[in-house]
């Protein structure tokens, strides 16, 4: 028969009764993300060319470009956070940031709202191109 | 007499495995156990036809949530093995050291499964708290707690500098050292040994005959071990693999408690003999489409796994097929069903560390 007194979990139980949780009350309380964790795809409008090879390139299938209306857009729901995009655009216009995209709910989804989409709409390349296409945007 | 049939699974309390397990009882004894593979069936080795062989790296990895940095590993060495593409030196170290570390961590997941199995709460909850330290490590490395994504064909994606590396060193001989006091709990507790002693014992010749791999096989005396074969720079690294002869549930659960401290003393070593600076280069990029064919094998946490890669020329593969460690288990597993109690099947098919997702894919 075992011996009825040996019970090593005993000490480790009583110390835990006595410590810290070992987590934290989330969403309340949320941890500063690490530096290097692949959190969310941002953007930058600004320096993008349009030259598509982000969306080629993407595994989940993730972005849509539009050179001609000069949009991009991405299904953050989609996205795998892969990093494929950031390390292939040569313009460095996409960066990976460490925060986590935020959770969803079905209230997102309300009055035709796309939970995770965002889009982007360029400037112009060439006022002339515009004006001749004759949309006047 | 009567015979009684009993699903085990696909949803069963003990595991979120949805194991399928049809168990035919006599009484209380277990007589025979007929699997049905396929129930969560993905085809992803069929997405190979659609999938660029560049982007099907991501879903290789995602065959798997505990093994799926080796798998990731598996397959760009798989590619780069075809495309005769030299990885760079400290690329493969580093995939050494997250192959170790993720072995830890896969550990770790299982003996707290595995506690979970047979009623302790408390050690659960125990070996998934210092379970999440090593996911942290793989976040701030890799950048992923469970899909990585930092291996391509050709070598790794992110560096990890040398003071990181020491950093992660002293944390994970911490960590192994308050995982001592664990090991002792599961050594010596009179429940433990009692739930798991001397029972599903699987001798050295049934091992080698269902042929089973990894701990499975390790803790029935036989020694087996994929990293002896020296791929993948385990030629440098000094170790032997963990054996137990006893071949029950315990000594399964004993090899598994007894590789976190050598995983973690091969990262040691690695560190070591890994070649040091900044800016060292990490990737050889492939030119041009994969011809030829390939077989790779790993060791992964659950044993040994195989890959077979068969590429035409063209973006897509010709086939892709990964044979992993779990589906060469199952031979063994139903061997040790077949005469045990109902009440120890959880604890027999826990000890295999079965992985549906990985065998059924
Ligand atoms: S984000 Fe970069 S890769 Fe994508 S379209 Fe713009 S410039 Fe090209
Ligand atoms: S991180 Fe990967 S999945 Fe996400 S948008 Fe970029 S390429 Fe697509």
């Amino acid at each position: 028969m075992a011996n009825p007194l040996n019970l090593p979990m005993v000490p480790r139980a009583l110390r835990n009764v006595v410590s810290r949780p070992a987590t934290r009350r989330y969403p309340a309380e949320v941890r500063t993300p690490f530096e290097g964790a692949r959190g969310k795809i941002e953007f930058d409008v600004s320096t993008c060319n349009y030259c598509m090879l982000c969306a080629r390139r993407c595994p989940a299938a993730a972005i849509t470009v539009n050179r001609e209306e000069r949009t991009w857009a991405i299904e953050h729901l989609r996205c795998i956070a892969c990093n494929v995009c950031v390390e292939v655009c040569a313009k460095k216009s996409l960066a990976m940031s460490n925060e986590p995209r935020k959770p969803h709910t079905p209230a997102d989804s309300r009055d035709g709202h796309r939970p995770g989409h965002e889009e982007w709409h360029g400037e112009a390349p060439d006022a002339a191109v515009t004006a001749a296409r004759g949309s006047g945007a | 007499m009567k015979k009684t049939i009993i699903p085990f699974g696909p949803q069963h309390p003990v595991l979120p495995e949805p194991l399928v397990l049809d168990l035919i009882l006599d009484d209380e004894k277990v007589i025979d156990a007929v699997p049905t593979i396929g129930y969560i069936h993905r085809g992803l080795e069929m997405m190979v036809e659609r999938v660029e062989y560049t982007e099907m790296g991501f879903v290789v990895e995602r065959i798997c949530g505990i093994c799926s940095f080796m798998h990731g590993m598996g397959y760009a060495v798989s590619l780069e093995s075809i495309m005769n593409v030299e990885v760079p030196e400290r690329a493969k170290w580093l995939r050494l050291i997250w192959a170790e570390i993720s072995r830890v961590q896969s550990h770790l997941l299982w003996l707290g499964l595995g506690a979970d199995a047979f009623g302790f709460e408390n050690l659960f909850m125990h070996c998934w708290r210092m379970r999440e330290e090593v996911l942290d490590i793989f976040e701030k490395t890799t950048g992923g707690r469970i899909i990585h994504s930092v291996n391509r064909i050709g070598g790794v994606k992110r560096d990890v500098s040398d003071s990181e590396l020491a950093a992660i060193l002293a944390r994970l001989q911490e960590l192994a050292k308050a995982f001592e006091e664990t090991a002792r709990i599961f050594a010596s507790d009179p429940s433990i040994a009692h739930r798991l002693g001397g029972v599903g014992v699987l001798s050295a010749a049934d091992a080698l005959e269902t042929a089973a791999v990894g701990p499975m096989a390790r803790a029935s005396g036989i020694r087996t071990d994929t990293r002896l074969y020296g791929a993948n720079l385990y030629d440098q690294i000094e170790f032997e693999p963990v054996v137990e002869t006893a071949g029950d549930c315990l000594a399964r659960a004993v090899v598994r408690m007894r590789e976190i401290p050598q995983s973690i003393d091969i990262v040691r070593q690695a560190i070591e003999k890994m070649p040091k600076g900044e800016g060292l280069p990490l990737e050889n990029k492939p030119r041009g489409n994969p011809v030829g064919e390939t077989f790779t094998r790993l060791e992964q946490p659950r044993g040994e796994v195989l890959y077979y890669v068969k590429a035409n020329g063209t973006k897509y593969l010709e086939r892709f097929r990964a044979r992993t460690p779990t589906f060469a288990n199952i031979p063994a597993m139903i061997k040790l069903v077949k005469g045990c109690d109902l009440a120890d099947v959880p604890n027999i098919i826990l000890t295999i560390d079965p992985c549906i997702s990985c065998t059924e894919r």
